[in-house]
């Protein structure tokens, strides 16, 4: 038990700190697209404390993606505020919109849940898409400037692709560090517990539904740090953020990686991005590759990528012993 | 309060539709007494737990529970209360480990439940807590294993610990030994006769196992088509003719 522990603190150190030294010698594609990986690693993340730790399957996650980045758009547009006082609002308003959007939500379960995530998400969607006064509608936010990260004795400029790299590894690196904590917490195993059996905790003296939606706002408002992120390295808010088919990337990210094992959905962000990547060179129909890729990891490995490493290192270990 | 029944349930009547499961049953449980209830199936056990513990609410009649009125409550005010219940299908977190099946109602009993950025780890009293109690029941070298992969018995055994772990003033078992082996159905026995002789929790089971019924409990409520046919110890039990007619037949002297 120990050891494995050792041995993962050991990658853990050495991941970050070749995420640390990257930007020394890789080119800029590179850079850029491992921001992007970064910021959709932490949207899966939070995702996945609603599926893989609470056993709730949200189909409307983009739409506190989306919030979070339409208000960090509109923020820095029109009130033209620094960077980490824009962010800190606009995780505010993602987690008071997952917190109105769950209230309703956790009163359901199972396909029941799903479907009513899906039902809110496309009301933001449409919300967002035809407020055009606000939102820009189809066209969305643009042309805002990057805002300085202002640390009191100094501002920061993040406009480069290597600053800005470093600002979302380091928000990024916090918000899973945050949400490792949840998981670990007594409230992460009663979500945990839930998941297994939600009316054998409720027979424990627990209110679940409670349970679920401080889950809920708390997913809800990782997902609006994403979103924030995501703004300033696409330069845009645009309504493609809270599409249902954004809500379906945290998904698909989730089971490629593993829902059971913490770090399995930002794996399965990774694979993703690099997949769809080196498939885009060769043709524009990536989806049928993603689709090949998908259908015989949940037929064979239903544990995900990292899901069945895990598994596989137990069982050597424990062969070993 | 020492004298008075920490359970009272009072002409309790549940319907499904046309359909009268429970008809005005009432009967009293003694604080640290050893509760039988039994009856064939059909009789209206389980729906009788579900009724009592707040899963349906009853279409009729009351529930005093520890001198309060409980009736209708949900699960968790109900559990919070102190009356706890056990599930006649096994009914634990499978995908967790043994320790961790313990722990969470530990966490919930402790008001920790909305605890979110502390470790577990650094809760001392839970994780001592949790120890003892698996130490109890026999499963401290099984503490880190994952539940679905427990022999049957251990199961059941978990699910008991799951109820204590909620320090319950009463626990209500559904049939504890139901598709048990022998071995697996003394050792339960045992264990169960051992937490109600050394601690205060009031015990109240259904078993269809009439040895196991007649062995253990300190008195026998027998219930028959949704009404309460009888009630008094073992032996008045055994010697109650409407219940040998009605429900132990020619067995009742197995």
């Amino acid at each position: 038990m120990d050891r494995m522990r050792l041995r993962s603190t050991g990658a853990g150190i050495v991941v970050i700190g070749f995420l640390l030294l990257f930007p020394l010698f890789g080119g800029i594609f590179p850079i850029l697209l491992l921001t992007e990986i970064f910021i959709f690693s932490l949207f899966s993340l939070s995702f996945n404390l609603l599926f893989g730790y609470t056993g709730l399957l949200s189909f409307g996650h983009a739409a506190f993606f989306g919030l979070g980045g339409y208000t960090m758009a509109l923020l820095i547009q029109d009130l033209h505020l620094s960077m980490l006082p824009s962010m800190a609002l606009a995780v505010l308003a993602a987690g008071l919109g997952a917190a109105i959007i769950g209230f309703f939500c956790v009163r359901r379960d199972e396909i029941y849940f799903a479907m009513l995530t899906l039902g809110f998400g496309m009301m933001v969607f449409t919300l967002v898409h035809q407020w055009r006064s606000l939102t820009g509608g189809s066209d969305g936010i643009t042309g805002f400037q990057v805002p300085p990260l202002n640390l009191g004795v100094t501002r920061i400029s993040l406009f480069s692709p290597q600053a800005y790299y470093y600002f979302t590894l380091a928000i990024c690196l916090i918000s899973t560090l945050l949400l490792w904590r949840v998981t670990r917490s007594p409230f992460g195993l009663l979500l945990r517990s839930m998941r297994e059996n939600a009316e054998r905790v409720a027979f424990t003296g627990i209110n679940t539904k409670l349970h679920r939606w401080i889950a809920f706002t708390i997913a809800g408002g990782f997902a609006g740090v994403a979103g924030a992120l995501f703004v300033i390295y696409d330069r845009m808010a645009s309504p493609t953020m809270v599409h249902w088919t954004m809500s379906a990337k945290p998904v698909l990210m989730t089971i490629l990686g593993g829902s059971r094992v913490f770090l399995g959905p930002a794996l399965g962000a990774l694979i993703f991005f690099l997949l769809e990547h080196f498939i885009t060179q060769y043709t524009q129909s990536w989806m049928i590759f993603l689709g090949a890729i998908l259908v015989p990891i949940v037929l064979f490995f239903p544990k995900g990528v990292l899901g069945t490493l895990t598994d596989l290192v137990r069982k050597g270990n424990s062969h070993g012993n | 309060m020492g004298t008075e029944p920490i359970l009272i349930v009072d002409s309790l009547s549940k319907s499904f539709g046309e359909f009268q499961v429970l008809r005005d049953v009432s009967f009293t449980v003694e604080e640290k007494e050893l509760v039988s209830l039994i009856g064939p199936n059909g009789a209206g056990k389980t729906t009788f737990y579900n009724v009592v513990t707040g899963k349906y609410k009853p279409s009729k009649g009351q529930v005093l529970f520890a001198g309060k009125d409980i009736t209708g409550f949900p699960p968790h005010r109900i559990s919070r209360l102190g009356l706890c219940r056990s599930f006649q299908i096994t009914n634990i977190f499978l995908e967790n480990t043994v320790k961790e099946n313990i722990l969470a109602p530990l966490v919930a009993y402790h008001g920790k439940g909305l605890s979110i950025w502390r470790g577990l780890n650094s809760y001392n009293q839970v994780q001592e807590e949790s120890m003892d109690l698996l130490e109890m029941l026999g499963l401290s070298n099984k503490a880190h294993q994952i539940a679905k992969y427990l022999s049957y018995g251990d199961k059941r055994l978990v699910e008991i610990g799951i109820a204590m772990a909620s320090h319950p003033k009463m626990i209500m078992l559904d049939e504890p030994t139901a598709g048990m082996t022998p071995q697996e159905t003394e050792r339960m026995i045992s264990i169960i006769q051992r937490l109600n002789r050394e601690t205060d929790i009031t015990f109240f089971l259904t078993e269809h196992d009439m040895k196991v019924v007649f062995s253990i409990a300190q008195r026998i409520l027998v219930l028959h088509q949704g009404s309460l046919l009888a009630q008094g110890t073992p032996r008045e039990i055994k010697d109650n003719p409407q219940v040998r007619q009605a429900y132990l037949g020619e067995s009742a002297d197995a």
